[in-house]
Parts: C-alpha cells; sequence; structure tokens
C-alpha cells in the first residue's frame, strides 16, 4: 500500500499530521473556483440510472459539477452523456427534466442536434452559412469516458482518468450493495418514482464528509429514534442481526472512498424484518435466504452510509438511497436524492418502501432534516473572519486504523476501525479529505494513480 | 431582437398568418420561402424543425427531388394540404 500523505494541499489547510483542517476549504471562493478544474472536472460523477431512460428517445437531464448534461439514448439504444449547451451560442439545448425526443433543438437560433449528438439541423444553412459550415464539428459535447454499471451510469470530462472499475477500486462491493437484488442477483436495482431535488445553504463538502460515515452526530437523530420512523415503528430501522455484527469504518486511501459496514458472524441466520408489514416482511425474508444460497453473493456484509469521492453518497439499507451533492456554489449545494428498488418486487413492497424512504431522507424526511440543520448552521457559522481562524479538528482515532482486518474468515480491504466498542473514529473524514487535497495539488492523473506506480514497480521488480 | 413583419401569408397559419409547424401532420404538402414544395414525413412536433421531402427541385438541381431534409420553421410560408 502506498505512503499516505499527511500534509497537502497548500500545507496547512489539511494537516493530517495534526488533524486539523482549516475552515477556508469550506467557505472560500477561491478555492471552490479550484474544485471545479480540480475535483468535478477529472473525477467520475454519477449522472444517472439507465431505468431512467429504458427507450431510444428517452432522457434525464442531470449535472456533472455545476455543469449541466443530458443522459439519453440514441436510436440504436446506445446511452450517451452530453453538455447541455449549444455550440452556436451556449443556450441549453434541452430544459426538460425528462422525456422523450428525436432531436435536441435549441430555442435561440435554432441549431438542432441527433439522440447521438450530431449537429443535424442549422437554420439557412445554405442560404446564410452557403453550404460552408463543417457541421461535423460542432456536435454536443460529450463525456471524455461513460460507464454503464449494473444500471448506474457515470461519467468523465478527463480522459486520462483510469476506467470506473480501477477508479473505484476494493468499493465496489459497497457500491454492489445497492444495486444488486435483496436476493444477490446481479444488477436488479431500479430507480422508484422521481429524483428528489433541493438546495441546501452550505458547501458540498458538509453533506459529502457527513456520509463518509459520520456516526458521531447520531444524537442530532435522537427525536427521530425516540419517533420510531423505522419500518418497523422501532428506531429508525430494522436492525436486529446488527446486535451480532461488527460495525466498521472502512477506507480506501488511494481512492477517497469510505463507509460504515457491518459484517455479520460466519454462520448468522438473518432476523425479521419489516414486522408491521406481513408481505413485505415475507418478502425480505425469501430474498435473505434466496441470497444466502446463492454463490458469489455478498451475503456477510449490510451497507450503511457511504461516500464515493468526490460527491456520491450512498446508504445500501434501510433506506436503499444514493444522493449527489451538486455544488452551486462555495455557499451553496444542490441536493439530488435518488430512491432503489428490487425492479421484481412486489408493488405493495414498492409502496411501502416509498413510504418509508420520504420518511426518511430527502427534504421532508425526518433525518435528513435533522442532517440540513447542522450542516446549514455549521456553514453559517464559520464564514466569518474570525471563525475563518480557528480549524476543525479530525483527531478521532488518529493511528489506530488497521489494514488487513479479518472476522471469522471475511478480510476487509483498506484502513479499518472497528467501531463496535470505540463507537466511533474519524478515519473516514480524513481520508476524504486526505484524497481531496491530493486531487488540489495533482497536475494530472499520473499524480493520482498511485497504485499503477506499485504496481508498475512490482511487474520491474519481478520482471528482474 | 426579434426580425419583424417576416411570416407570410398562408394556409394553416395561426391569427398572424404564419404557419405554426407544430400542427403539420405527416402527409402535409407545404411550400418554402424559395417556392420549393416538401412533403412532411415526421414532425418531431418541436416547432422549429420538421422532416420533409422535396417534390420539386431545391437550388435548381432535380437531384433533390425526392430526397429527404431536416425543414426550418422560418422556412415554411404556406401549407397546400
Amino acid at each position: 500500500m502506498p505512503a499516505i500523505r499527511t500534509r497537502g494541499y497548500h500545507s496547512g489547510l489539511v494537516d493530517l499530521t495534526s488533524g486539523l483542517i482549516s475552515r477556508e476549504i469550506f467557505v472560500n471562493e477561491e478555492i471552490y473556483a479550484q474544485e471545479q478544474e480540480r475535483v468535478f472536472a477529472r473525477s467520475w460523477l454519477f449522472v444517472g440510472h439507465e431505468s431512467q431512460i429504458p427507450n431510444p428517445g428517452d432522457f434525464f437531464s442531470s449535472r456533472m459539477g455545476e455543469e449541466s448534461v443530458i443522459m439519453c439514448r440514441d436510436r440504436a439504444g446506445a446511452v450517451h452523456v452530453f453538455l447541455n449547451s449549444c455550440r452556436h451560442r451556449g443556450m441549453k439545448v434541452c430544459r426538460y427534466d425528462d422525456g422523450n425526443a428525436a432531436v435536441f433543438t435549441c430555442p435561440y437560433h435554432g441549431w438542432s442536434y441527433g439522440t447521438d449528438g450530431a449537429l443535424v439541423g442549422v437554420p439557412f444553412f445554405r442560404e446564410a452559412y452557403r453550404s460552408e459550415l463543417d457541421r461535423s464539428k460542432y456536435g454536443l459535447i460529450e463525456v471524455a469516458q461513460l460507464c454503464c454499471y449494473k444500471g448506474m451510469v457515470w461519467a468523465t470530462w478527463d480522459a486520462a482518468a483510469p476506467p470506473f472499475l480501477e477508479y473505484l477500486g476494493e468499493f465496489r462491493r459497497f457500491l454492489d450493495l445497492i444495486l444488486d437484488g435483496w436476493d444477490g442477483r446481479e444488477g436488479q436495482a431500479e430507480v422508484l418514482g422521481g429524483v428528489q431535488k433541493w438546495v441546501i445553504p452550505c458547501n458540498w463538502k458538509f453533506p459529502a464528509e457527513n456520509f463518509s460515515g459520520d456516526t458521531y452526530h447520531n444524537i442530532s437523530h435522537r427525536s427521530v429514534d425516540l419517533v420510531g420512523a423505522g419500518p418497523s415503528g422501532r428506531s429508525r430501522r430494522d436492525y436486529g442481526e446488527l446486535n451480532a455484527a461488527r460495525k466498521l469504518h472502512v477506507a480506501i486511501p488511494d481512492r477517497g472512498h469510505q463507509t460504515i459496514t457491518y459484517v455479520t458472524p460466519k454462520d448468522h441466520v438473518a432476523q425479521g424484518a419489516y414486522q408491521n408489514s406481513p408481505e413485505v416482511a415475507e418478502y425480505f425474508r425469501e430474498c435473505e435466504e434466496q441470497r444466502r444460497k446463492r454463490p458469489g453473493a455478498i451475503s456477510r456484509l449490510i451497507g450503511a452510509p457511504g461516500e464515493i469521492f468526490p460527491n456520491v453518497a450512498l446508504l445500501p439499507r434501510q433506506p436503499r438511497t444514493l444522493a449527489v451533492w451538486h455544488p452551486v456554489s462555495a455557499h451553496q449545494t444542490e441536493v439530488w436524492r435518488f430512491f432503489f428498488v428490487d425492479r421484481d418486487a412486489p408493488r405493495a413492497v414498492k409502496n411501502f418502501l416509498r413510504d418509508y424512504y420520504i420518511r426518511y431522507s430527502g427534504p421532508a424526511g425526518m433525518t435528513e432534516q435533522d442532517d440540513m440543520e447542522n450542516w446549514n448552521y455549521a456553514h453559517a457559522a464559520s464564514r466569518g473572519v474570525v471563525a475563518r481562524r480557528y480549524p476543525y479538528t479530525y483527531e478521532m482515532g488518529m493511528g489506530h486504523a488497521v489494514e488487513n482486518w479479518e472476522w471469522e474468515g471475511y478480510r476487509m480491504p483498506g484502513r479499518v476501525v472497528d467501531l463496535t466498542q470505540a463507537q466511533a473514529s474519524e478515519e473516514p473524514m480524513r481520508n476524504l479529505y486526505r484524497r481531496w487535497a491530493e486531487f488540489m495539488d495533482a497536475e494530472s492523473w499520473d499524480e493520482l494513480m498511485p497504485w499503477r506506480n506499485g504496481a508498475a514497480a512490482e511487474a520491474a521488480k519481478a520482471a528482474e | 431582437m426579434a426580425e419583424w413583419g417576416s411570416g407570410g401569408g398562408s394556409e394553416g397559419g395561426g391569427m398572424s398568418g404564419i404557419v405554426n409547424v407544430r400542427d403539420l401532420p405527416v402527409g402535409a404538402r407545404v411550400v418554402l420561402g424559395s417556392g420549393v414544395e416538401v412533403e412532411i414525413v415526421s414532425n418531431p412536433g418541436d416547432g422549429v424543425w420538421v422532416f420533409g421531402r422535396y417534390l420539386s427541385a431545391a437550388n435548381g438541381d432535380p437531384a433533390t427531388v425526392g430526397t429527404e431534409e431536416m425543414i426550418f420553421a422560418q422556412d415554411v410560408v404556406e401549407v397546400r394540404g
């Protein structure tokens, strides 16, 4: 494993030797502007899910960082992601959230593009342009790389970025917990209903940090626990089996992804859940049984909040959801929350889960409201000239993460902190900001792929 | 800034006399500003473009008859049915 950087971007702003991180990285507008180029124009970003565009001509308007993009399926069935901006004067060529179209026509001067991005219509092409314009040069700008992974659509503007699955690294198993069916079949998820979208007055890194695995803030959700918003009317979730599991922080240092997760005992039998709804309870009982029988299925991991660098938060279980923290400014973030469900689940199960999901998450979700209060007020209280002098501390549990963690035959990748007794650590947050600092420092992807250097060195050594 | 008075008199137009291409059905025959006649072969309904087949020569080129092209709304000046 490569050496871990402890002092990064603009020495002193991210100092992982002391565990101190300056408030400037959250509230400084110049740093925010640099992030757009250094982080968002180079990273793999989540765009949408193929279940949102099942038919030729279907489109979904999404975002990559500050950029508006169109995710669409062309007439031949191929998925594309384009910058939503006309090549003539930059007007948005698509102003709908989603729909089906044969062409995207700019309302300003009428340039028109096919669903494969080709410029197919230029008004007065013969008369005004004298047929001299090379239309093949002015198709919609397409992302440099696109990856459809188990229905999810990811893209990057950087041709030099590693392929998506390499970018994801060992974190893939945690993403699979959302995308695979509850019964263990691969890629069975679909987006349930629409996407919830709303704007919050804080920097995008506040929610990104929180979903990296902040177990320390659970006191914020005490009222939700007391109300019993969970699917069986107790606590927040049905998590009976967690009493027998090991609770972990897992951080993948050279990728910047991190999560909370639970590992159940080797021969553990799933406990009942969703007891207030017999049909839902039976569905999940059957799925659990099938999953444990299926070869290769992930049967001992239970998903919990995690973050894929830079701005995608996943919550694989209860509720099964994914959020994207789109940067709007240093002081504003647009949140998009997608909810997932097994596509083959009975309608009654989908309806039950939808009600539970939006009771928990989203702008009206009881738990997300608690979180937003924290992020929004923390941001506002960190903007003043005096407040900015005092860094945040991320010292909790420093030096206590281990590698090669193993329990009852299950080996976990990355750096691991066992939270079963410790309850909390800030290892995931340090991992997030370490990677963030690396991106802000690096001139190219060559500097951001230490694992390739390691592989090259090992190959050279083997050759000797 | 908009250009004024560019609409030609035509059948099938609204109160302004301008042809609303969104209403053109497949099979409709229209006349372009150049006098060329075109048959509508598909209409995406965006009010800006329709797909048409030339029934008479465009730009004086007989080879264009029968070929299909995207037709810009402002080029359509008359609907012949």
